[in-house]
């Protein structure tokens, strides 16, 4: 018996170069990744040599500009936090509500053209929703509930929440109608209603589309910056109610950077703020990920 | 029911996808605790009257019915009648095996889950009985609990067919339910078809499924029913030229 010869098919010289190019098109992709990570975390060690990593998580002073200065961030994370949850509790109700709606609800003429709009809706630059924020919903608050302030969590949480909204619409509806149409048929012929067929099998079927859908549209609220600079109030306090200003992480990275001297402990605290809303971002896209795996079979 | 009375009369149905005339003037009676077949070739119409004996036509925009169908004496397409009891009545298991993407328990317990069965000694008796019906409960019992996407088609689509018999339908229309199953699967359900103690109206392509499995078959084409009658004589002698042609092979 002859040996068993190996079938590689053999490359020809385009095919063997448009192989280099995708490789390194990888290579470069995940290597600024890696750079920038890295690129953070060596800047932001920079600050342990003023403050314990405790103290910069756990107090609640920033005083940055201060002799000597004080760099307890947890203000300034407590501020990214409420303002995401708050969106989250506006954006996950309504955005799925939506993307319900779209997927079953509305006939084909209306969604024609709503989801569309609603793809739209996506695009509108932060800095105008934040003008919005500004312009009328700050007065509106302030006149309405009489507060001394209408740039605070709630402004903030409702605003992120109309940038999430459309996201989490569309995704919502991309992942209810990837439900196939012979497992919703399947629920009608054993006698379900269109609300129990929606309930029962296209939601948990479409689950980790769904899932998948808020944590993305949560993330970017997590990330914004323009809007929280604008309309959450900027300042670093624990908030003890929704009326409350904040200075969310962003906020202060954007309002903070452009004026601090390059090596400063500042310097070397915003680029741990950077890292830390890293941390969370990556968590978040993580999450995402793990709902979108352990939901992916009943 | 009396066994051998109609279970369903069709009259006159003449039915329409916006401008296409589906269906012409089909009259038809099904036996009870017997199976029909429905057999014809592509966009004869067979899968369509099938759909309409479970109102699961309704969802087609632009469809449109003239004539009568009643179920158990109960015309179906009246003004007070509700598509969502009579599927109740009237199962169905479709061409492809669609199981929910559940675990096989509850997905036996979907339909009795609807009207309220609740109880789990209740249900593990259904879940029995039903798996049972369906010749599955052996392959099955040690793993309810597992995804009913991880059996193989054939035992998807006993699961399928076990779901329809959970809720103890007086009807169980199968749609082409083996064109997606390997050939012993498709004996096991065709097995199945023959013991079940059931009124049945089957679909198929395979005229020698029709043959047997039936003990009455329909021949339909271009939107009309040819022929009808018992199986044993529309495959040995059709009064048709039409279904000769059609069971002989020379078009189909």
């Amino acid at each position: 018996m002859s040996e068993a010869r190996l079938l590689a098919p053999k490359l020809s010289p385009t095919e063997k170069g448009f192989r280099l190019f995708f490789l390194a098109a990888a290579i470069v992709a995940l290597g600024q990744m890696f750079l920038i990570a890295l690129f953070l975390l060596n800047e932001a060690a920079g600050l342990l040599a003023t403050a314990p990593l405790g103290d910069f998580l756990f107090s609640k002073d920033w005083y940055p500009t201060y002799e000597p200065p004080e760099f307890g961030a947890l203000a300034l994370i407590v501020g990214s936090v409420v303002v995401t949850i708050g969106s989250s509790l506006i954006a996950t109700p309504v955005g799925l509500g939506l993307a319900i709606y779209l997927a079953f609800l509305a006939g084909r003429r209306k969604r024609e053209w709503i989801k569309p709009a609603v793809e739209l809706m996506a695009g509108v630059p932060s800095v105008v929703l934040g003008f919005i924020g500004l312009a009328v919903v700050a007065p509106f608050l302030q006149d309405v509930l009489d507060l001394p302030t209408g740039l605070n969590v709630l402004n903030a949480s409702f605003i992120l929440a109309l940038m999430a909204i459309p996201s989490i619409a569309s995704l919502g509806e991309d992942a209810l109608a990837a439900v196939p149409r012979d497992v919703l048929d399947a629920s009608y012929a054993l006698g379900a209603t269109r609300w129990e067929t929606i309930w029962k099998v296209a939601i948990p079927a479409a689950m980790s589309g769904l899932s998948t859908a808020v944590i993305l549209g949560l993330g970017r609220a997590l990330g914004e910056t323009l809007v929280v600079l604008m309309v959450a109030g900027g300042a670093a306090q624990i908030p003890t109610s929704i009326f409350d200003s904040v200075r969310p992480m962003t906020a202060t990275l954007a309002a903070e950077m452009g004026e601090t001297a390059i090596g400063s402990a500042h310097y070397h605290a915003l680029f741990a703020l950077g890292a830390v809303l890293f941390v969370l971002t990556l968590a978040f896209n993580l999450l995402a990920y793990w709902l979108g795996v352990r939901w992916r079979r009943g | 029911m009396v066994a051998g009375g109609p279970i369903i009369e069709a009259r006159d149905v003449d039915f329409y996808y916006g401008a296409f005339h589906a269906l012409k003037g089909v009259s038809l009676d099904v036996a009870a605790k017997e199976t029909t077949a429905l057999i014809g070739p592509s966009g004869c119409g067979k899968s369509t009257f099938l759909k309409l004996l479970n109102r699961m036509n309704d969802f087609v925009p632009g469809a449109r019915l003239s004539g009568e169908i009643k179920v158990a004496g109960r015309s179906i397409y009246g003004s007070d009648s509700d598509p969502v009891s009579i599927r109740r009545l009237v199962g169905m298991v479709f061409q492809r095996p669609n199981p929910f993407p559940k675990s096989i328990y509850d997905n036996i317990c979907y339909g009795p889950r609807l009207i309220g069965a609740r109880k789990k000694a209740d249900l593990d008796v259904l879940v029995e009985k039903a798996l049972k019906a369906a010749a599955l409960w052996d392959d099955v019992k040690d793993k309810l609990t597992k995804s009913a996407l991880d059996l193989s088609g054939g035992q998807q689509q006993r699961v399928c067919i076990a779901r329809a018999l959970a809720l103890s339908p007086e009807i169980l229309l199968m749609d082409e339910p083996t064109s997606a199953l390997d050939p012993i699967a498709t004996a096991k359900v065709e097995e199945w078809i023959k013991e079940a103690d059931l009124s049945i109206v089957i679909v198929t392509h395979n005229m020698q499924q029709a043959a047997r499995v039936s003990e009455h078959t329909a021949f339909f084409y271009l939107g009309e029913l040819v022929e009808f009658g018992p199986t044993m004589e529309i495959f040995t002698r059709p009064r048709e030229r039409r279904t000769e042609n059609y069971i002989t092979g020379r078009f189909g």
